[in-house]
């Protein structure tokens, strides 16, 4: 017999009032749990009755929840992320931001599915589970100090066993559009802003211990399935080295064909060197944007670009790093240029502080990598300003008066890291980029608009629509808007839902043409629609969107959804819940005024189309997918979710 | 289901003192009292108890074991993939990393209660001497 509603949940919620200091908890019915299982899916359906239409995303109604899935300290393997969620302050709509490490399990084992914070305290304060017991504590102490600064600090006051901390930085606490929230010494959830929303509540740090049971409907079915999937994780023949992936892209480029991508092939790129395997490669294909994405692989040619050989981010590894329940090991720690250790830069850190401000000097990143986690700011928002302000300066929008003697051109890596600094502080030009592109180009005026590279006033990742329209459809579509990790053509191919989903369409041709990803037809919609749809179940899970491209007949995700939960549900009816859960989300943003899709800036659609480079000549048909898109979500020509979910859960309609 | 104090319990405290939870409750020479909403069912209190005083979620007497001969875990590295489950499982942060692998790093905080094993989704841990 399963104490909790379902197998994997532990059935309680905990809300803290940080006005009035209070905390409770409440149990939601089994239903609830049945609709939307867990993590986003919870946050869904919790966001959208409770934070009022029209809310201040930084102001004491905004709620902010941290979420594990329900899948998350269960039997099953590639499931320790956690969300986190709250109406975005950077782009005004839903935001969430997702993150592994080892806090999602600590807040399953502190006896929550979800906790949620409401209003604001009038002093910094941190909460701490432990033992069964949640309480407010005094954060005075800890505010000023940077994310490793604050967990060390926490972690020496925690008694008994080592806890797991999420905390915020100096960005955070100054209310920096761009701030995320650092758990594990440097890893954030970084996107949407939302450790400002963290800021704004003066709540400094989550610290949690516990050691509550998670319970599952069928352990040994649990374990079984692990074990099968752990053979998968194990494979990993000799692979090329950094040059080679270098060449197989390059070949990759030139020919006109692309092969159905399998992604056994990144899993053995991630297990060996993490996401910078991707460096050059993606340089090489079209992937990664140059020069605020005015630029080409013609720009940043091999030559240069072997300064990021993925070989030389191995060769600074000091031992690699595995987040909870993870066989695969993508992170790593890194030697800090001899003084000390830093995460391993990841491919969206070391892609957004090098081709798209051409930097070429690989020691930097290290130090930026480092300067951005104990700020807690998000690297892909923060590179983003820093382009768009080089070629502010560039173009005289922007004099040496403005930067404070700043000589921001490309590639001036001095430059550059004084910036951030500036940023991190939020003086000077510095004040002006802290809170994103978007938000800068609005006060500088001027023609600037031109040189923000968004979609909704988040700065895109470093996945180029040009090679693959699947993410920059999923930027503008998507209720977090610049999201990277939701969807895209690649990940469609590599989910291989064919092979467990009815509905989801066969990606038939092992090769086709390049010039048919450019098409808007049925196809790319259905296959958006159903990437939507199962990364809203891989969040309501807490799973990993790196296993997940392995491939469902390989990770095997429904079937551990039904063995934990006891739902014994088809993978078109988990769909199905995905469907649910994008329709809240969806809605969410229209109940707060948000458009129902996203501008995406021109250059990131091929609007003028490149001359040279990877991805020349290539144009988004942004606005016909969009449609199509919609139209397989089962939403109108508004794009507002016709489905009955927000009936359902007791909203009658869109206002307004 | 928790672990329950007899009333044979002469208040010793070696269990309050051994639980990793603090689900124990008492004052010296009284009756101790397990909270049966922090108790994991690790054992330990059923281990360490001099006074048979202990009962087990399933209503057998717990029978004390001298702790020099409590089982401690053993890791197959070969099938081990360092996915961290155990370490998170470990209630006493007994297990602790080498490097990116699991070991036993403190092993006088081990209670011998088994969750490592019983964690691993893929049975690369047993308990041994």
């Amino acid at each position: 017999m399963i104490p909790g509603p379902i197998g994997g949940a532990t059935g309680k919620i905990l809300w803290v009032d940080l006005s009035t200091g209070s905390l409770r908890e409440e149990r939601l019915p089994r239903e609830v749990y049945e609709r939307y299982l867990g993590g986003m899916g919870l946050a869904a359906y919790l966001l959208n009755q409770r934070i009022p239409p029209g809310a201040d995303a930084l102001g004491p109604d905004n709620i902010f929840g941290m979420l594990p899935g329900v899948l998350t300290a269960t039997d099953s393997m590639m499931t320790g992320r956690w969300m986190a969620v709250a109406k975005s302050p950077l782009t005004g709509t839903w935001g969430d931001a997702n993150c592994g490490g080892m806090f999602a399990p600590a807040i399953k084992h502190s006896g929550y599915d979800g906790i949620f914070f409401t209003g604001a305290s009038p002093r910094p304060v941190y909460l701490l589970v432990e033992h069964g017991q949640a309480s407010l504590r005094d954060a005075e102490p800890l505010w000023g100090l940077d994310t490793r600064q604050t967990e060390t600090a926490l972690m020496e006051l925690s008694s008994g066993r080592q806890a797991a901390v999420a905390c915020i930085g100096p960005a955070g606490e100054r209310l920096s559009l761009i701030a995320g929230i650092s758990t594990d010494q440097g890893r954030l959830a970084a996107r949407s802003g939302l450790g400002a929303v963290m800021g704004s509540k003066r709540l400094k740090a989550v610290v949690l211990s516990g050691a509550h049971p998670v319970h599952v409907h069928d352990a040994p079915r649990m374990k079984a399935l692990s074990t099968s999937f752990s053979k998968w994780a194990r494979l990993q023949p000799p692979f090329l080295n950094g040059r080679g992936t270098e060449m197989l892209a390059r070949g990759m480029r030139v020919l006109p064909l692309q092969m159905r991508q399998d992604g056994l092939l990144y899993k053995v790129i991630l297990q060996k060197w993490g996401t910078s395997g991707l460096n050059q490669f993606s340089i090489e294909t079209g992937d990664a944007p140059i020069k605020n994405w005015a630029g080409s692989n013609r720009d940043w040619p091999a030559r240069v670009s072997r300064q990021i050989d993925p070989d030389r981010f191995r060769g600074r590894e000091l031992t690699k790093y595995h987040c909870y329940a993870c066989p695969i090991g993508c992170g790593g720690y890194s030697s800090l240029n001899g003084s000390g250790e830093t995460h391993k830069p990841e491919y969206e850190t070391i892609l957004a502080w090098s081709g798209l401000l051409m930097n070429e000097d690989f020691e930097s990143i290290f130090e930026i990598n480092e300067r951005l986690n104990r700020a807690g700011l998000d690297s892909i928002s923060a590179g983003g300003a820093v382009a768009f302000a080089i070629e502010c300066f560039e173009n005289g929008l922007i004099s040496l008066e403005d930067t404070g003697g700043l000589e921001l051109r490309w590639g001036n890596t001095q430059a550059i890291r004084a910036l951030l600094e500036l940023i991190i502080r939020r003086e000077g030009i510095g004040d002006l980029l802290a809170d994103g592109s978007k938000q800068a180009a609005r006060r500088l005026g001027n023609g600037s608009t031109a040189y923000a590279v968004h979609a909704g006033g988040q700065e895109l990742a470093m996945h180029d629509g040009r090679n693959d329209p699947g993410f920059v459809l999923h930027a503008a579509v998507e209720a977090t808007p610049g999201r990277h990790t939701l969807g895209s053509y690649q990940y469609y191919e590599m989910f291989q839902l064919w092979t467990r989903v009815k509905s989801a369409p066969r990606v038939r041709p092992r090769f086709y043409h390049k010039s048919t990803k450019y098409r808007a037809d049925e196809e790319k919609a259905q296959w958006a629609a159903q990437c939507s749809r199962f990364s809203a179940v891989l969040n309501a899970a807490g799973a990993c969107l790196f296993g997940a491209l392995i491939g469902v007949q390989r990770l095997p995700i429904f079937e551990w959804l039904n063995a934990a939960t006891g739902l014994e549900k088809t993978p078109d009816e988990y769909m199905q819940i995905g469907q649910e859960i994008q329709d809240l989300r969806q809605a969410f943003n229209l109940r707060h005024g948000a458009p129902a899709r996203h501008d995406v800036h021109p250059r990131a659609l091929g609007q003028p189309p490149q001359t040279e480079g990877a991805n020349a000549g290539r144009t988004v048909p942004l606005e016909g997918l969009v449609k199509l898109y919609w139209q397989e979500m089962g939403w109108d020509e508004q794009g507002h979710p016709q489905n009955g979910a927000l009936k359902r859960i007791g909203i009658e309609e869109f206002p307004g | 289901m928790a672990y329950y104090i007899l009333e044979n319990c002469k208040g010793c405290g070696a269990c309050r003192k051994l639980c990793p939870v603090g689900a124990i409750s008492g004052t010296h020479k009284e009756l101790h009292v397990v909270d049966e909403r922090l108790c994991i069912e690790c054992g330990a209190c059923g281990r360490i108890c001099p006074h048979e005083a202990v009962q087990t979620p399933a209503g057998a007497l717990a029978v004390e074991v001298r702790r020099s001969r409590w089982p401690v875990p053993v890791w197959d590295k070969d099938l081990c993939t360092d996915c961290k489950i155990c370490v998170k499982a470990c209630p006493t942060g007994a297990i602790g990393l080498n490097g990116a692998h699991p070991l036993l790093k403190h092993r006088k905080l081990c209670i011998a209660c088994s969750l490592c094993v019983l964690s691993c989704p893929i049975g690369a841990v047993e308990m041994g001497s």
